[in-house]
């Protein structure tokens, strides 16, 4: 190409570029919900685990923790958070253990009389009204009576204060100042954010208002606010990996640019390679906001890793530059191969797409069509702008030196059957589980966080986040009933200690047949008045003082009764809300269970039930779907073997030739995995992406160790490209390797491995060599 | 004011009458306070009916014959607040504490008797409490009359004067009883 057709090539590609990273920035949105990277549930079970693990009550819920200063002024610290944390919509709920009677909407007071369970058991008649009216007096004569003086004329049989116990949680702190308080002099409270647990980008902003609510109060100087629960947890967590990543990254960018600087001498050539990269992400990135609405960020940040066989792409290329010969010609020459190369990488990334998991199909759109642009790109553009002259790495005296004694090497045949061999055995007689099926063992959560956390959810008696009762029935009544119904046997469980408290539906919202019943008996004005006044006799209450509760009465008796729908409206509708939802065709309602000591017994409980009660383990659960999980993408990694057989035999045309690419890559992917289990790693989902992003540079190598050009100068270009390409993927995936995050650890030193042995192997069992 | 203060326990029979606007009689119960020391506080009823109330650590509890406890925060009864803070502070004989409780006003009747007049501070109670006069003779406080910003009224008569309520009290005669005592 002419010297100016170049550069408007250039610039052309250049402009393309930037207008296609223009359009990406403004239309990517990136999600953060690591749901999307779990599998598709296929159980009701899942299901509900899946809407628990994210909006369930128990991990939307943050423990906060207030220490440093006297209890007074902690208390004080308190009342204003949780009151300056009320107005906020972020959070749904706050609790402090002070009773706020605002909690119980003024509109929503005549209710009283319906949900609380007083007169189930006694006649709102002159007797009952007696005894309640001469306690008050003595309240009134107590130290009390401030407290209630203003309730009394609307509400002399306090059922406000009889509600507000009932649904103060079951196994409360200790009081102190009016607020609770931990063991260790700390304000606790708690707060439910709108946000689901598992979205670290709306948890982290929840989590920050907090802060910032606290920061705004007078007289926090000098005190600390600790935040604990799923939703600071996945907070820590993805800033650790991002942390993490982002200076492995950096320090894994300069080597690599380093090196390659080192292998080709040359600033252009460095900086023209890196087109093909670019242009593979911007288009996988375009790709996935055409295909789908929302990008996740472990997609983006796996892809990048992913999409670092395409720099082998460029690599060869430089690599094969012969002296004097022209780029476009090169290229010709190794694109066969390099297409193999493309097609084999893009079926083992293939499998992802058959996971099911909308975050691993979306690192295949991504991968797939970043592959493909670099390899199309390096072969028709790179090509026309690389200089037309060279420096062939043929010729440099290391790399001959290199090549020869590659080629002096021993290779027994014995080599790869004693591989195979010491592989068997190390999978045979590995210790420990071969899989890894707690999805949690991969939280790069430091321990005292997990301990603090564990000790905080003590004090607070806060929900278990592993047990839960779910309810079936088929309307929202239904499910009702069926709480009430259970509340006998669940009392019973706690009285034995099975479980510290349960916490049923039914607790803040009766049936409407209760609430029926109660209003039922509610007596009409006359009759009220009547046993008022003869309750009042002799008593010194002036008359007509008892007015305001008269007419709440009247009003409870012609109330529409009160549904999650109209609860909804006020802060403890929001809490019946989350433990009430319509699944279609049925109603489901949930049971927090709070110190779970008897599993058993929760278990019969919910056995005598007839499938109407079950008691779902989240964590058991969770396992199941990884086991499904895992056999599903298993299933799909065998599917692209078949596949990439298929195509390598078909691109190479010969059953022979296939045979030895394929099987050093074999040996190697099973040696990796041997001697991971040796060394006690069980095996996780991510161990498993990242044997397959091994095997696809692995299979690299083989092709090209295994192809057969008869020139010893092509011979040493392959050694050339193939050990920049071995020493950039160690370089990158081997600080990864030294990374404290489980998730990140495993992709590295899988792939590290995987690198090495492939290598190894690719170079012991290449045909041609032998037959010299 | 330091003459006041006495060690703890320091124990003192008591008699109140609350006039109340939602009552058309005054409330009278009678039995014995207790300071415990401290911020420890415990008032005893004896008649009519048997009930125990003891402030500890911001917290009262309520206890009464044949019903659970009631428990409630301090903070949620400001006239228990200021009745803590007078007591303690002038049976500790801790008049630095009473001063930055109240605003003080003495004034003296004659050799021997005397009156404190209190005003809170804190501009949240004094909307429930208005203030509070407290008679006394010598170095023995025998009155306390606590008036509420709703017109409520409660009068405490201590030590020996505690016998001397009336069957059926009347402010004005209540009144009478605190300065002439």
């Amino acid at each position: 190409m002419r010297p100016g057709g170049r550069w408007i090539l250039l610039a052309t590609w250049l402009v393309v570029l930037a207008a296609l990273g223009v359009c990406v920035a403004q239309r990517l949105r990136v999600s953060t919900d690591l749901r999307s990277f779990m599998p598709a549930p296929t159980t009701p079970d899942q299901r509900l685990l899946m809407e628990q693990v994210g909006e369930g009550p128990g991990s939307r819920l943050l423990l906060l923790a207030i220490a440093g200063k006297p209890d007074e002024q902690l208390a004080a610290l308190s009342q204003q958070l949780a009151a300056s944390l009320r107005k906020d919509e972020r959070y749904s709920q706050v609790l402090n253990g002070s009773f706020d009677i605002a909690a119980l909407d003024e509109q929503l007071l005549p209710y009283r009389y319906l949900l609380s369970p007083t007169f189930d058991t006694h006649a709102m008649d002159a007797p009952f009204l007696r005894d309640e009216l001469e306690q008050r007096l003595e309240d009134l004569s107590s130290p009390a009576a401030g407290l209630l003086k203003g309730l009394l004329p609307r509400d002399p049989t306090l059922e406000v204060l009889k509600l507000a116990e009932r649904w103060t949680p079951p196994k409360s702190p200790d009081v102190r100042e009016g607020v609770w308080f931990s063991p260790q002099n700390e304000a606790l409270l708690l707060v439910q954010t709108q946000a689901a647990g598992f979205d670290p980008d709306a948890q982290t902003v929840a989590i920050d208002g907090i802060h910032k609510a606290f920061d705004a109060l007078p007289g926090h100087e000098g005190t600390t606010l600790k935040v604990s629960g799923p939703g600071y947890f996945s907070v820590v967590a993805n800033a650790q990996t991002r942390g993490q990543a982002e200076w492995i990254g950096r320090i894994s960018t300069v080597g690599f640019i380093l090196l390659l600087l080192l292998a080709y001498r040359s600033v252009g050539s460095l900086l023209l390679s890196a087109l093909p990269i670019a242009s593979a992400a911007l288009a996988g990135i375009a790709a996935l906001i055409v295909l789908f609405p929302q990008v996740h960020g472990i997609t983006l940040a796996f892809g990048f890793t992913l999409l670092g066989v395409a720099q082998e792409y460029p690599i060869r290329v430089l690599s094969h530059r012969r002296a004097g010969e022209n780029a476009v010609q090169s290229v010709r020459d190794l694109w066969p191969l390099l297409l193999t190369a493309i097609a084999s990488a893009c079926i083992a990334y293939l499998a992802f797409y058959a996971s099911g998991v909308n975050g691993l199909k979306q690192l295949a759109v991504f991968t797939i069509t970043g592959l493909l642009v670099a390899g199309f790109s390096t072969r028709y553009l790179l090509p026309h702008l690389l200089p037309e002259r060279v420096h062939d790495v043929a010729g440099m005296g290391w790399l001959v030196r290199a090549r020869r004694w590659v080629d002096a090497l021993r290779r027994p045949r014995w080599v790869p059957v004693l591989v195979a061999l010491a592989t068997v055995l190390m999978l045979l007689f590995a210790r420990g589980a071969f899989w890894q099926n707690d999805l949690s063992a991969l939280t790069p959560l430091p321990q005292d966080l997990l301990r603090e956390d564990a000790r905080l959810r003590e004090a607070l008696g806060a929900p278990d986040v592993r047990y839960l009762l779910v309810l079936e029935a088929h309307d929202e009544q239904g499910v009702l009933a069926l709480s009430e119904r259970l509340q006998a046997t669940a009392d019973a469980l706690v009285a034995r200690h099975a479980v510290d408290a349960i916490e049923l539906p039914s607790r803040y919202l009766p049936s409407e047949a209760v609430q029926r019943a109660r209003q039922q008996r509610l007596p009409d004005r006359a009759t009220l008045e009547h046993a008022l006044a003869e309750a009042e006799q002799g008593m010194p209450f002036q008359a007509g003082l008892f007015a305001p509760f008269i007419d709440d009465v009247q009003k409870a008796r012609s109330l529409p009764l009160l549904t999650e729908e109209r609860f909804a409206a006020s802060p403890l509708g929001q809490r019946v809300a989350a433990m009430l939802m319509s699944r279609g065709d049925h109603w489901v309602g949930l049971g927090t269970l709070s110190g779970v000591h008897d599993v058993t017994a929760l278990q019969a409980l919910a056995k005598g039930s007839d499938g109407a009660v079950r008691l779902l383990d989240l964590k058991e659960t969770a396992e199941s779907m990884v086991v499904a999980y895992r056999t599903r993408i298993l299933h799909a990694l065998l599917a692209a073997t078949l596949l990439l057989v298929l195509a390598i035999t078909v691109a190479l045309r010969s059953i022979r030739r296939a045979w030895h690419v394929l099987a050093p890559m074999t040996l190697a992917t099973f040696l990796v995995l041997a001697v991971e289990r040796v060394a006690g790693v069980e095996v996780s989902l991510f161990h498993l992406v990242a044997l397959i992003l091994a095997a696809g540079l692995g299979l690299h190598y083989a092709l090209f160790f295994e192809r057969d050009t008869g020139d010893a100068a092509e011979q040493r270009r392959t050694l050339h490209a193939t050990l920049v390409c071995v020493l950039s993927a160690l370089l990158v995936f081997g600080m990864l390797a030294w990374s404290s995050i489980p998730v990140l650890r495993a992709i590295g030193l899988t792939v590290s491995l995987g690198v090495a042995f492939h290598f190894c192997l690719s170079i012991l069992m290449a045909p041609h060599a032998r037959q010299d | 004011m330091a003459s006041l203060g006495r060690p703890a326990p320091a124990r003192t029979p008591f008699a109140e009458a609350r006039f109340m606007k939602m009552l058309d009689e005054p409330l009278v119960v009678s039995g014995e306070l207790a300071w415990l020391g401290g911020d420890r506080l415990e008032r005893r009823v004896e008649h009519p009916n048997p009930e125990v109330s003891t402030i500890t650590d911001g917290e009262v509890s309520q206890q009464r014959e044949g019903r659970e406890p009631r428990r409630f925060s301090l903070k949620r009864a400001p006239q228990l607040q200021i009745l803590l803070d007078s007591f303690v502070a002038m049976l500790g004989g801790d008049a630095t504490r009473l001063e930055q409780a109240f605003a003080i006003q003495y004034s003296s009747i004659d050799e021997r008797r005397w009156t404190l007049t209190l005003t809170p501070r804190d501009p949240k109670l004094v909307r429930t409490v208005s203030r509070i006069d407290i008679d006394g003779a010598g170095n023995e406080p025998h009155c306390m009359r606590m008036q509420e910003a709703d017109g409520d009224l409660a009068v405490d008569l201590l030590g020996n004067l505690a016998a001397k309520m009336p069957a059926v009290p009347t402010r004005d005669a209540l009144a009478a009883l605190c300065r002439g005592g």
